[in-house]
Protein backbone atom coordinates (compact mmCIF):
# COMPACT_ATOMS: atom_id res chain seq x y z
CA UNK A 1 0.00 0.00 0.00
CA UNK A 2 3.32 2.28 -0.12
CA UNK A 3 2.83 3.53 -3.53
CA UNK A 4 -0.66 4.87 -3.24
CA UNK A 5 -2.23 8.32 -3.78
CA UNK A 6 -4.31 9.78 -0.78
CA UNK A 7 -7.43 9.08 -3.17
CA UNK A 8 -6.35 5.59 -4.03
CA UNK A 9 -5.73 4.34 -0.46
CA UNK A 10 -9.19 5.79 0.03
CA UNK A 11 -10.28 3.85 -2.63
CA UNK A 12 -8.67 0.88 -1.44
CA UNK A 13 -10.15 0.32 1.77
CA UNK A 14 -13.76 1.13 0.60
CA UNK A 15 -13.00 -2.00 -2.01
CA UNK A 16 -11.52 -4.15 0.52
CA UNK A 17 -15.12 -3.14 2.94
CA UNK A 18 -17.24 -4.01 0.10
CA UNK A 19 -15.30 -7.63 -0.57
CA UNK A 20 -15.65 -7.80 3.12
CA UNK A 21 -19.41 -7.07 3.27
CA UNK A 22 -20.91 -6.47 -0.37
CA UNK A 23 -24.29 -4.80 0.01
CA UNK A 24 -27.23 -6.77 -1.66
CA UNK A 25 -28.06 -6.04 -5.05
CA UNK A 26 -24.50 -4.57 -5.74
CA UNK A 27 -21.31 -6.61 -6.68
CA UNK A 28 -18.37 -4.99 -7.60
CA UNK A 29 -15.91 -5.68 -10.15
CA UNK A 30 -12.84 -6.42 -8.16
CA UNK A 31 -10.64 -7.77 -10.79
CA UNK A 32 -10.88 -4.69 -12.79
CA UNK A 33 -10.94 -2.32 -9.62
CA UNK A 34 -7.80 -3.69 -8.70
CA UNK A 35 -5.82 -3.30 -12.06
CA UNK A 36 -6.79 0.59 -12.00
CA UNK A 37 -8.61 1.61 -8.52
CA UNK A 38 -9.96 5.32 -10.35
CA UNK A 39 -11.99 3.01 -12.31
CA UNK A 40 -14.79 0.63 -11.30
CA UNK A 41 -16.94 -1.00 -13.05
CA UNK A 42 -20.49 -2.07 -10.55
CA UNK A 43 -22.90 -4.58 -11.55
CA UNK A 44 -26.55 -4.13 -9.87
CA UNK A 45 -29.26 -5.89 -9.95
CA UNK A 46 -32.76 -4.30 -9.55
CA UNK A 47 -34.45 -5.21 -6.54
CA UNK A 48 -36.84 -7.64 -6.33
CA UNK A 49 -40.94 -6.42 -5.69
CA UNK A 50 -39.52 -2.99 -7.42
CA UNK A 51 -40.07 -2.22 -11.17
CA UNK A 52 -36.62 -2.92 -12.60
CA UNK A 53 -37.07 -6.45 -10.40
CA UNK A 54 -34.76 -9.25 -12.36
CA UNK A 55 -33.23 -6.75 -14.91
CA UNK A 56 -29.32 -5.98 -14.51
CA UNK A 57 -27.63 -3.06 -15.06
CA UNK A 58 -23.95 -1.60 -15.19
CA UNK A 59 -22.37 1.31 -13.45
CA UNK A 60 -19.54 3.03 -14.07
CA UNK A 61 -17.52 5.34 -11.75
CA UNK A 62 -14.80 7.21 -12.32
CA UNK A 63 -12.17 9.11 -9.77
CA UNK A 64 -10.15 11.69 -10.44
CA UNK A 65 -7.22 12.43 -8.20
CA UNK A 66 -8.89 14.57 -5.98
CA UNK A 67 -11.42 12.04 -4.88
CA UNK A 68 -12.99 11.95 -2.50
CA UNK A 69 -12.94 15.84 -2.20
CA UNK A 70 -13.96 15.54 -5.98
CA UNK A 71 -17.36 13.32 -7.00
CA UNK A 72 -17.05 10.25 -8.78
CA UNK A 73 -18.21 10.66 -12.36
CA UNK A 74 -21.39 7.89 -12.48
CA UNK A 75 -23.05 6.60 -15.01
CA UNK A 76 -24.57 3.72 -16.15
CA UNK A 77 -23.00 1.92 -19.10
CA UNK A 78 -23.60 -1.51 -20.95
CA UNK A 79 -26.15 -2.37 -23.14
CA UNK A 80 -29.24 -2.24 -20.45
CA UNK A 81 -30.19 1.48 -19.43
CA UNK A 82 -32.65 1.58 -16.63
CA UNK A 83 -35.63 3.26 -18.03
CA UNK A 84 -36.47 6.07 -15.26
CA UNK A 85 -37.84 9.61 -15.17
CA UNK A 86 -33.71 10.62 -14.14
CA UNK A 87 -31.41 8.58 -16.00
CA UNK A 88 -30.91 9.60 -19.44
CA UNK A 89 -31.13 7.08 -21.80
CA UNK A 90 -27.22 7.81 -22.93
CA UNK A 91 -26.44 6.07 -19.14
CA UNK A 92 -26.45 10.11 -17.08
CA UNK A 93 -27.85 9.89 -13.89
CA UNK A 94 -29.81 13.12 -12.54
CA UNK A 95 -28.50 12.80 -8.85
CA UNK A 96 -27.67 15.74 -6.67
CA UNK A 97 -25.12 13.95 -4.27
CA UNK A 98 -23.09 13.33 -7.63
CA UNK A 99 -22.30 17.35 -8.01
CA UNK A 100 -23.73 19.85 -5.93
CA UNK A 101 -25.00 17.89 -2.65
CA UNK A 102 -21.42 15.72 -2.80
CA UNK A 103 -19.39 15.10 0.10
CA UNK A 104 -16.39 13.36 0.83
CA UNK A 105 -17.79 11.56 3.44
CA UNK A 106 -19.80 9.88 1.19
CA UNK A 107 -18.79 6.59 -0.61
CA UNK A 108 -19.20 4.18 -3.28
CA UNK A 109 -21.40 1.83 -1.14
CA UNK A 110 -23.73 5.04 -0.55
CA UNK A 111 -24.06 6.23 -4.18
CA UNK A 112 -25.00 2.67 -5.14
CA UNK A 113 -27.44 2.15 -2.51
CA UNK A 114 -28.93 6.04 -3.16
CA UNK A 115 -29.25 4.64 -6.37
CA UNK A 116 -30.54 1.60 -5.33
CA UNK A 117 -33.26 3.60 -4.00
CA UNK A 118 -33.84 5.81 -6.58
CA UNK A 119 -34.68 3.19 -8.87
CA UNK A 120 -36.77 1.61 -6.21
CA UNK A 121 -39.01 4.60 -5.72
CA UNK A 122 -39.86 4.70 -9.01
CA UNK A 123 -43.77 4.60 -10.12
CA UNK A 124 -43.59 4.49 -13.76
CA UNK A 125 -40.84 3.45 -16.17
CA UNK A 126 -40.12 6.58 -18.68
CA UNK A 127 -37.25 8.27 -19.93
CA UNK A 128 -36.94 12.22 -18.61
CA UNK A 129 -39.14 14.61 -20.75
CA UNK A 130 -35.64 16.05 -21.99
CA UNK A 131 -34.20 12.97 -23.14
CA UNK A 132 -33.91 13.58 -26.71
CA UNK A 133 -32.58 17.34 -26.41
CA UNK A 134 -30.14 16.28 -23.94
CA UNK A 135 -28.64 13.30 -25.30
CA UNK A 136 -27.61 15.20 -28.32
CA UNK A 137 -26.32 17.72 -26.42
CA UNK A 138 -24.73 17.27 -23.49
CA UNK A 139 -20.90 16.78 -22.86
CA UNK A 140 -19.78 13.03 -22.45
CA UNK A 141 -19.22 13.63 -18.49
CA UNK A 142 -21.91 14.42 -16.88
CA UNK A 143 -20.48 16.28 -14.07
CA UNK A 144 -20.44 19.21 -16.80
CA UNK A 145 -23.96 19.23 -16.95
CA UNK A 146 -25.79 22.46 -14.49
CA UNK A 147 -28.20 19.69 -13.19
CA UNK A 148 -31.72 21.15 -12.14
CA UNK A 149 -32.90 18.52 -9.19
CA UNK A 150 -36.26 19.19 -9.94
CA UNK A 151 -38.07 16.39 -7.64
CA UNK A 152 -35.99 14.34 -5.38
CA UNK A 153 -39.11 12.50 -4.39
CA UNK A 154 -38.99 10.07 -6.75
CA UNK B 1 -29.76 -3.70 17.03
CA UNK B 2 -30.82 -6.96 15.83
CA UNK B 3 -27.79 -7.48 13.59
CA UNK B 4 -25.65 -6.92 16.46
CA UNK B 5 -27.45 -9.69 18.44
CA UNK B 6 -27.57 -12.02 15.76
CA UNK B 7 -23.74 -11.25 15.40
CA UNK B 8 -22.79 -12.33 18.90
CA UNK B 9 -25.10 -14.98 18.65
CA UNK B 10 -23.12 -16.13 15.88
CA UNK B 11 -20.18 -15.75 17.18
CA UNK B 12 -20.53 -17.31 20.88
CA UNK B 13 -22.13 -20.37 18.37
CA UNK B 14 -18.53 -20.65 16.54
CA UNK B 15 -16.56 -19.86 19.93
CA UNK B 16 -18.26 -21.83 22.83
CA UNK B 17 -15.67 -20.34 25.28
CA UNK B 18 -15.53 -17.06 22.94
CA UNK B 19 -14.53 -14.36 24.99
CA UNK B 20 -11.49 -13.78 22.53
CA UNK B 21 -13.30 -13.21 19.43
CA UNK B 22 -15.93 -11.10 21.06
CA UNK B 23 -12.98 -8.99 22.02
CA UNK B 24 -11.34 -8.66 19.05
CA UNK B 25 -14.41 -7.29 17.32
CA UNK B 26 -15.30 -5.03 19.75
CA UNK B 27 -11.85 -3.77 19.52
CA UNK B 28 -12.65 -3.13 15.58
CA UNK B 29 -15.55 -1.39 16.25
CA UNK B 30 -13.71 0.90 18.52
CA UNK B 31 -11.14 1.45 16.05
CA UNK B 32 -13.20 2.70 13.60
CA UNK B 33 -15.15 5.08 15.75
CA UNK B 34 -12.09 7.04 15.80
CA UNK B 35 -11.65 6.53 11.68
CA UNK B 36 -11.73 10.55 10.21
CA UNK B 37 -14.91 10.78 8.21
CA UNK B 38 -12.76 11.65 5.00
CA UNK B 39 -9.88 9.39 4.66
CA UNK B 40 -11.45 6.88 6.43
CA UNK B 41 -7.60 6.41 8.20
CA UNK B 42 -7.27 6.54 11.82
CA UNK B 43 -7.65 9.96 11.93
CA UNK B 44 -4.22 11.82 12.70
CA UNK B 45 -4.16 15.75 13.78
CA UNK B 46 -7.78 14.87 14.95
CA UNK B 47 -10.23 17.72 15.07
CA UNK B 48 -13.94 16.79 15.87
CA UNK B 49 -16.91 19.71 14.73
CA UNK B 50 -19.77 21.20 16.76
CA UNK B 51 -21.37 18.50 15.50
CA UNK B 52 -19.24 15.68 16.85
CA UNK B 53 -18.14 14.86 13.50
CA UNK B 54 -14.45 13.53 13.94
CA UNK B 55 -11.72 14.38 10.82
CA UNK B 56 -7.88 14.80 10.28
CA UNK B 57 -7.48 18.20 10.39
CA UNK B 58 -5.74 18.24 6.98
CA UNK B 59 -8.49 16.25 5.50
CA UNK B 60 -11.06 18.58 6.68
CA UNK B 61 -9.43 21.43 6.05
CA UNK B 62 -8.79 20.49 2.37
CA UNK B 63 -12.43 19.91 1.74
CA UNK B 64 -13.48 23.37 3.61
CA UNK B 65 -10.90 24.98 0.69
CA UNK B 66 -12.88 22.77 -1.86
CA UNK B 67 -16.26 24.32 -1.11
CA UNK B 68 -15.32 28.23 0.88
CA UNK B 69 -18.11 29.34 0.17
CA UNK B 70 -20.19 26.62 1.11
CA UNK B 71 -18.80 25.27 4.09
CA UNK B 72 -21.10 22.43 5.82
CA UNK B 73 -19.66 19.34 7.72
CA UNK B 74 -19.37 16.26 4.86
CA UNK B 75 -20.94 14.07 7.20
CA UNK B 76 -24.20 15.86 8.83
CA UNK B 77 -24.04 19.26 6.51
CA UNK B 78 -23.83 21.42 9.54
CA UNK B 79 -22.97 24.84 9.06
CA UNK B 80 -18.64 24.57 9.86
CA UNK B 81 -16.45 26.60 10.07
CA UNK B 82 -12.23 26.98 10.85
CA UNK B 83 -12.86 28.44 13.44
CA UNK B 84 -15.74 26.51 15.20
CA UNK B 85 -13.43 22.79 14.72
CA UNK B 86 -12.01 21.52 18.38
CA UNK B 87 -8.91 19.92 18.03
CA UNK B 88 -8.93 16.56 20.33
CA UNK B 89 -5.44 15.88 22.01
CA UNK B 90 -4.78 12.07 23.44
CA UNK B 91 -2.62 11.15 25.86
CA UNK B 92 0.55 10.18 24.20
CA UNK B 93 -0.35 11.66 20.89
CA UNK B 94 3.16 14.01 20.60
CA UNK B 95 4.01 14.71 17.13
CA UNK B 96 4.63 10.93 15.61
CA UNK B 97 3.57 12.20 12.08
CA UNK B 98 5.10 14.49 10.42
CA UNK B 99 2.58 17.86 10.23
CA UNK B 100 1.24 16.80 6.30
CA UNK B 101 2.42 19.34 3.59
CA UNK B 102 1.28 22.92 3.40
CA UNK B 103 -1.96 22.73 6.02
CA UNK B 104 -2.05 25.14 8.93
CA UNK B 105 -1.72 24.26 12.03
CA UNK B 106 -4.53 23.11 13.47
CA UNK B 107 -6.52 25.46 15.21
CA UNK B 108 -5.80 25.65 18.83
CA UNK B 109 -8.17 24.86 21.72
CA UNK B 110 -10.14 27.68 23.42
CA UNK B 111 -10.75 28.45 26.84
CA UNK B 112 -13.40 31.23 25.87
CA UNK B 113 -16.74 30.88 28.08
CA UNK B 114 -19.74 30.45 25.79
CA UNK B 115 -21.29 33.83 24.26
CA UNK B 116 -24.83 34.21 25.02
CA UNK B 117 -27.21 33.82 22.40
CA UNK B 118 -27.30 37.17 20.54
CA UNK B 119 -28.95 36.77 17.27
CA UNK B 120 -32.39 39.10 17.16
CA UNK B 121 -35.22 37.52 16.23
CA UNK B 122 -36.64 39.71 13.79
CA UNK B 123 -36.59 40.22 10.03
CA UNK B 124 -34.90 37.01 8.98
CA UNK B 125 -31.81 38.68 6.82
CA UNK B 126 -28.49 39.84 8.50
CA UNK B 127 -27.08 37.23 9.80
CA UNK B 128 -23.82 36.09 11.44
CA UNK B 129 -21.87 37.48 9.13
CA UNK B 130 -22.99 41.36 9.26
CA UNK B 131 -25.12 43.00 6.87
CA UNK B 132 -23.66 45.32 4.93
CA UNK B 133 -25.90 48.07 2.67
CA UNK B 134 -25.28 51.45 0.92
CA UNK B 135 -26.72 53.34 -0.94
CA UNK B 136 -25.11 54.87 -4.58
CA UNK B 137 -27.94 57.05 -4.60
CA UNK B 138 -26.80 60.75 -3.69
CA UNK B 139 -29.49 63.18 -3.65
CA UNK B 140 -31.19 61.06 -0.80
CA UNK B 141 -30.86 61.93 2.62
CA UNK B 142 -29.69 58.85 3.80
CA UNK B 143 -26.17 59.59 5.33
CA UNK B 144 -27.86 59.79 8.47
CA UNK B 145 -29.02 55.88 8.23
CA UNK B 146 -26.04 54.59 6.40
CA UNK B 147 -24.09 54.15 9.82
CA UNK B 148 -26.71 52.18 11.20
CA UNK B 149 -26.79 50.06 7.89
CA UNK B 150 -23.74 48.35 9.27
CA UNK B 151 -25.04 46.72 11.66
CA UNK B 152 -23.22 43.56 12.52
CA UNK B 153 -20.15 45.21 12.15
CA UNK B 154 -18.28 46.45 15.44
CA UNK B 155 -19.30 50.19 15.65
CA UNK B 156 -17.31 52.84 17.86
CA UNK B 157 -18.77 51.77 21.01
CA UNK B 158 -20.74 49.04 20.69
CA UNK B 159 -23.11 47.82 23.81
CA UNK B 160 -21.97 44.40 25.08
CA UNK B 161 -23.73 42.04 23.77
CA UNK B 162 -26.64 40.44 24.95
CA UNK B 163 -27.45 43.05 26.82
CA UNK B 164 -30.79 45.22 26.68
CA UNK B 165 -28.92 48.03 25.17
CA UNK B 166 -27.67 46.03 22.62
CA UNK B 167 -30.70 44.64 21.89
CA UNK B 168 -32.32 47.63 20.97
CA UNK B 169 -29.59 48.57 19.25
CA UNK B 170 -30.38 46.15 17.03
CA UNK B 171 -33.62 46.67 17.17
CA UNK B 172 -33.49 50.04 16.25
CA UNK B 173 -30.70 49.66 13.13
CA UNK B 174 -32.68 46.81 11.55
CA UNK B 175 -35.98 49.45 11.89
CA UNK B 176 -34.24 52.18 10.38
CA UNK B 177 -33.13 50.06 7.44
CA UNK B 178 -36.89 48.63 6.90
CA UNK B 179 -37.75 52.61 6.95
CA UNK B 180 -35.03 53.47 4.33
CA UNK B 181 -36.48 50.16 2.69
CA UNK B 182 -40.02 51.31 2.41
CA UNK B 183 -39.12 54.76 1.42
CA UNK B 184 -37.43 53.86 -1.34
CA UNK B 185 -39.90 51.54 -2.42
CA UNK B 186 -42.35 54.42 -2.03
CA UNK B 187 -40.13 56.50 -3.87
CA UNK B 188 -39.54 53.96 -6.79
CA UNK B 189 -43.27 53.14 -6.61
CA UNK B 190 -45.23 56.37 -6.49
ZN1 LIG C 1 -8.61 11.97 7.31
ZN1 LIG D 1 -21.57 16.89 11.38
Amino acid sequence: MAGLSPSERRLQKELMSLMKEPPPGVEVDFDLAEQNLLHWIINMEGAAGTLYEGERFQLQFKFSNKYPFDSPEVTFVGNNIPVHPHIYSNGHICLSILTDDWSPALSVQSVCLSIVSMLSSCKEKQRPPDNAFYVKTCNKNPKKTKWWYHDDSV
Amino acid sequence: MSSNTTENAKHSAEHPDGDGAGATDEDKKDDRMFECNICLDTARDAVVSMCGHLFCWPCLHQWLETRPNRQVCPVCKAAISKEKVIPLYGRGSTKQEDPREKVPPRPAGQRTEPEPGSTFPGFGFGGDNGFHMSFGIGAFPFGFFTSTFNFGDARPSPAPRGTQQHMEEQFLSKLFLWLAVLFIAWLILA
